[in-house]
C-alpha cells in the first residue's frame, strides 16, 4: 500500500487543491502516470503516480484544499500492510500529520456544503474535534488571506471584512460568511466565534475622540500595515494578562568570543556575529526545559508544540514584522545566525512570503542595538511569552570575594501571559536562559 | 559560477495566435518531459485575448463575450495557475519550458520568472517589487506590471510563464478583474518610465535576465521548432 501525499512544490507552498482526480478508486495506474490535478497560488500541475498498482481510495473531495504532506490518495502496489479500503483509516494517518484531510465518505455524491465554491477544506461529514486552527500547530490565523470572491462580494454588499469572523480553514473569511454577514441574522442563528484581531480592528480606528489635523500638522492615511499592527497589539494587550520579569546576566566571556572572533565568523559563513543568535540557542534550550512556556491558550485547551518555531521581531520602513525560524530547535547556533540574517534581509526588501511570518511558538525582541537599557515588549499572540534582549553595558558589579570589577552585562526580559504560566516558571525559564548563556561555551557551536 | 544549461530560444516576430502558441508550447513540453529536447524559452506577443486559469471565477470576465469580440479580442480558458488575465500587443510574453529536475521547486520558478521582470525593468529605469503580501508577480506600488502564471507536467516541466507590460493598451484590463485582484490595478512600462516602451527594445533585455536568472546558454532553436509558431503569426 502507498500512501499518495499532497506534494511538496517549493518550501514556501503550504497547501493545494485537488482540482480533478484523474484516476477513479479501482482504477490500475502505471509508474509515473498521472494522478489527480492540484492548483496552488500561481501554479497548477499534474502529479505522476511514484508507483504501478491500483487505486484503492481516494481520501479528499475534489475541491479540497489540502496541506503539504497530507495523504490524498491510497494505491495498492502489491507491498502488503492492509490490502484494501478496511485498513485505510488506520494508515493513512501515519503519512501526515494529525490534521488529516477528512476522507470523502462515499463517491462523489456526497453533499457539499453552501460554501462549495470556496477554497476551505470541506468535511464530509460533521467534524467531531475542534475546527482547523486548533490542530494546525505549525501555521498561524490565515484570515488575512482572502479569496478575490470574498473580497469583491464584500466590497460590493458593503462589509467590512475586518469585523467578520471566518469560519473556514484557519478562520479564513468564506464567501458563505460575508453572505451571511450581509443578511439580516435569523432568529437561533449561531454566532461564530469573533477571531482574535477582528473587533479589535474595528475598535482601533475609533477609541480615542477624533481630533483632525489643524496648523502645522500633516494628515496621512494609516497603512494597512501599520493598521494590522495597531490591532493586534491592541487585542493582545487585551486578551492577554501580561505580566513582566527580568534578569541580569553577565555577558562578559560572549563579548570577548565575538571581538575576537567575530571577522572569522563572518569569512566562515557569510554573516555577521551577532549576540542575537545565541541568545536565541540558550532561549531555546530554556523553552525545552520548560514547554509551557513555548505553549499556548486554544480556548479551554492548552497546546504545546514539541517544535520552536522562533519571531524574530524585525523593524523595517513599512513598521514591524516577525518572521519565523521554523523548526530553530533543530538548529545550530550557526544554523540560527543564518536563518536570522536571510530572514531580516528578505524582511527589509519586502520579500517574505505568507507563511514565513506564521507559526510562531514564541517570540524575541532586540531592541538593544538602538540603545535601550529595559523594554516591556507586547505578547505576540497567541504565544505565552515574549522575550526582549537589551542593550549591553559595561557595568561596575560585585564578582568573587566581594570585589568590585567592571564586567559587559544586560537585562533579559519577558513579557508573559498570566493565563499560561506563572511568576515562578518565567523567573525560572529566565534563570535557566542566564544560565545557559554565562556558562556555555559557544565557540564549538559557532564552528569556531 | 555553474555551467549554464543549453535552451533553444524561439523569438517569433509579430502578433502569434493565442491557441496556435499554446498548442505548440505543450507539443514542447511533452518532448521536454520525454527528454528528446532540450529546454526552450519562447519570446513572442499575442493578439488581445483573455486567458483564465483554472481557478478563474467567471464573474471574474466583466465583459460579455460579444464586447470582447466586437473589440477584436477572445477568451480562453487554459491550464495554467492563477485566475484571469489579458495578453496583447505591446506585451512581452515569456514562455520557458524548463525541466525542473529531481527535486521540483516551484516556489523559486516563481521568484525566478519575477526576478527576470525586476532586473528587465531595472535597466530600462524603472523601480519595480515584489508583494508577497499580495501576490505573486511583479509590481509598482499596487499595480501589476508583469503577471505570472505557470502549469507544471507530471510536476517537473514548466510551461506557461510571465507577460511584462511594456506598452500594452491597458483599458483591456477593464474587462476583467486581473488575477482575481479587485483592488489591484495594472500599469506598464511606457506609463511608469514616462516614454513609449515597445516591446523590441524590452525583449533583448529580458532574453539576457532569462538566460542569467535560469542558467541558460541560448542558442537559436530549429527551425521546424520554430515553424508553428511563425505559421501562426498574425501580424
Amino acid at each position: 500500500m502507498t500512501s499518495i501525499q499532497m506534494p511538496q512544490l517549493g518550501e514556501t507552498i503550504v497547501e493545494g487543491t485537488i482540482l480533478k482526480w484523474l484516476k477513479s478508486e479501482g482504477d490500475q495506474v502505471k509508474a509515473d502516470e498521472p494522478l489527480f490535478e492540484i492548483s496552488t497560488d500561481k501554479v497548477d500541475t499534474e502529479v505522476p503516480s511514484p508507483v504501478a498498482g491500483t487505486v484503492t481510495k481516494l481520501l479528499v473531495a475534489e475541491g479540497a484544499t489540502v496541506p503539504v504532506g497530507t495523504a490524498v490518495m491510497e494505491i495498492d502496489d502489491g507491498s502488503g500492510a492492509g490490502g484494501n479500503g478496511a485498513s485505510a483509516p488506520a494508515s493513512a494517518p501515519a503519512a501526515a500529520p494529525a490534521q488529516a484531510a477528512t476522507p470523502v465518505a462515499e463517491g462523489p455524491a456526497e453533499a457539499a456544503p453552501p460554501a462549495a465554491q470556496t477554497q476551505t477544506q470541506q468535511p464530509a461529514a460533521p467534524a467531531p474535534t475542534a475546527p482547523a486552527p486548533s490542530t494546525m500547530p505549525d501555521r498561524g490565523p490565515r484570515s488575512g488571506i482572502l479569496s478575490p470572491i470574498v473580497r469583491k462580494l464584500a466590497r460590493e454588499r458593503g462589509i467590512d471584512l475586518a469585523t467578520i469572523a471566518g469560519t473556514g480553514e484557519g478562520g479564513r473569511i468564506t464567501k458563505a460568511d460575508v453572505l451571511a454577514a450581509a443578511a439580516p441574522p435569523a432568529a437561533g442563528t449561531t454566532v461564530a466565534p469573533l477571531p482574535s484581531v477582528g473587533p479589535a480592528a474595528a475598535a482601533v480606528m475609533v477609541a480615542a475622540p477624533s481630533m483632525p489635523a489643524g496648523q502645522g500638522e500633516e494628515a496621512q492615511p494609516i497603512s494597512h500595515i501599520r493598521k494590522a499592527i495597531a490591532a493586534h497589539m491592541l487585542a493582545s494587550t487585551q486578551q492577554t494578562a501580561r505580566a513582566w520579569t527580568m534578569v541580569e546576566v553577565n555577558v562578559d566571556r560572549l563579548v570577548h568570543l565575538r571581538e575576537d572572533s567575530k571577522e572569522k565568523f563572518q569569512a566562515n559563513f557569510g554573516v555577521k556575529l551577532t549576540y542575537l543568535p545565541m541568545v536565541t540557542r540558550a532561549t531555546i534550550d530554556a523553552l525545552q526545559q520548560f514547554p509551557l512556556v513555548n505553549s499556548r491558550l486554544d480556548g479551554e485547551t492548552i497546546v504545546t508544540p514539541r517544535f520552536v518555531n522562533m519571531g524574530i521581531a524585525v523593524s523595517y520602513d513599512a513598521g514591524l514584522i516577525v518572521p519565523v525560524v521554523k523548526g530553530a530547535d533543530g538548529m545550530n547556533t550557526v544554523g540560527i545566525a543564518r536563518a536570522i540574517a536571510d530572514l531580516a534581509a528578505r524582511a527589509r526588501s519586502h520579500q517574505l512570503q505568507p507563511d514565513e511570518v506564521q507559526g510562531a511558538t514564541f517570540t524575541i525582541t532586540n531592541p538593544g542595538p538602538y540603545g535601550s537599557l529595559l523594554s516591556v515588549p507586547i505578547i505576540n499572540q497567541p504565544n505565552a511569552g515574549i522575550l526582549s534582549l537589551d542593550g549591553i553595558q559595561k557595568r561596575p558589579v560585585v564578582v568573587e570575594d566581594d570585589a568590585i570589577a567592571v564586567r559587559s552585562m544586560v537585562y533579559i526580559s519577558m513579557s508573559w501571559d498570566h493565563r499560561l504560566i506563572d511568576g515562578e516558571l518565567a523567573t525560572r525559564f529566565l534563570a535557566r536562559v542566564k544560565h545557559n548563556l554565562e556558562t556555555w561555551d559557544f565557540a564549538e557551536d559557532l564552528g569556531l | 559560477m555553474t555551467e549554464r544549461r543549453p535552451a533553444w530560444l524561439l523569438a517569433p516576430p509579430g502578433l502569434i495566435d493565442y491557441d496556435v502558441a499554446n498548442e505548440a508550447m505543450h507539443t514542447l513540453a511533452r518532448r521536454r518531459l520525454d527528454d528528446e529536447i532540450p529546454d526552450s524559452v519562447i519570446v513572442l506577443q499575442h493578439p488581445p485575448v483573455f486567458t483564465a486559469g483554472r481557478r478563474a471565477a467567471e464573474d471574474e470576465l466583466l465583459w460579455d463575450e460579444a464586447t470582447v469580440t466586437a473589440r477584436g479580442g477572445a477568451v480562453r480558458r487554459i491550464d495554467r495557475g492563477g485566475s484571469f488575465t489579458f495578453h496583447g500587443p505591446g506585451q512581452l510574453v515569456v514562455y520557458p519550458i524548463l525541466g525542473l529536475g529531481g527535486r521540483p521547486d516551484a516556489a523559486a520558478h516563481l521568484r525566478r520568472l519575477e526576478e527576470v521582470a525586476i532586473r528587465t525593468c531595472a535597466d530600462l529605469g524603472a523601480t519595480v517589487r515584489r508583494r508577497a503580501d499580495v501576490q505573486t508577480g511583479v509590481w509598482v506600488d499596487d499595480e501589476k506590471i508583469c503577471a505570472i502564471g505557470v502549469r507544471l507536467l507530471r510536476t517537473r516541466v514548466t510551461l506557461h510563464g510571465m507577460a511584462l507590460n511594456c506598452d500594452t493598451d491597458l483599458t483591456w484590463f477593464d474587462g476583467i478583474v486581473a488575477c482575481g485582484l479587485p483592488d489591484h490595478g495594472v500599469t506598464s512600462l511606457t506609463r511608469v518610465i514616462g516614454r513609449d516602451m515597445r516591446v523590441d527594445e524590452v525583449s533583448p533585455i529580458a532574453i539576457r535576465h532569462v538566460a542569467d536568472v535560469f542558467g541558460l546558454a541560448p542558442t537559436e532553436a530549429p527551425d521546424e521548432i520554430v515553424r508553428p509558431f511563425l505559421a501562426a503569426a498574425v501580424a
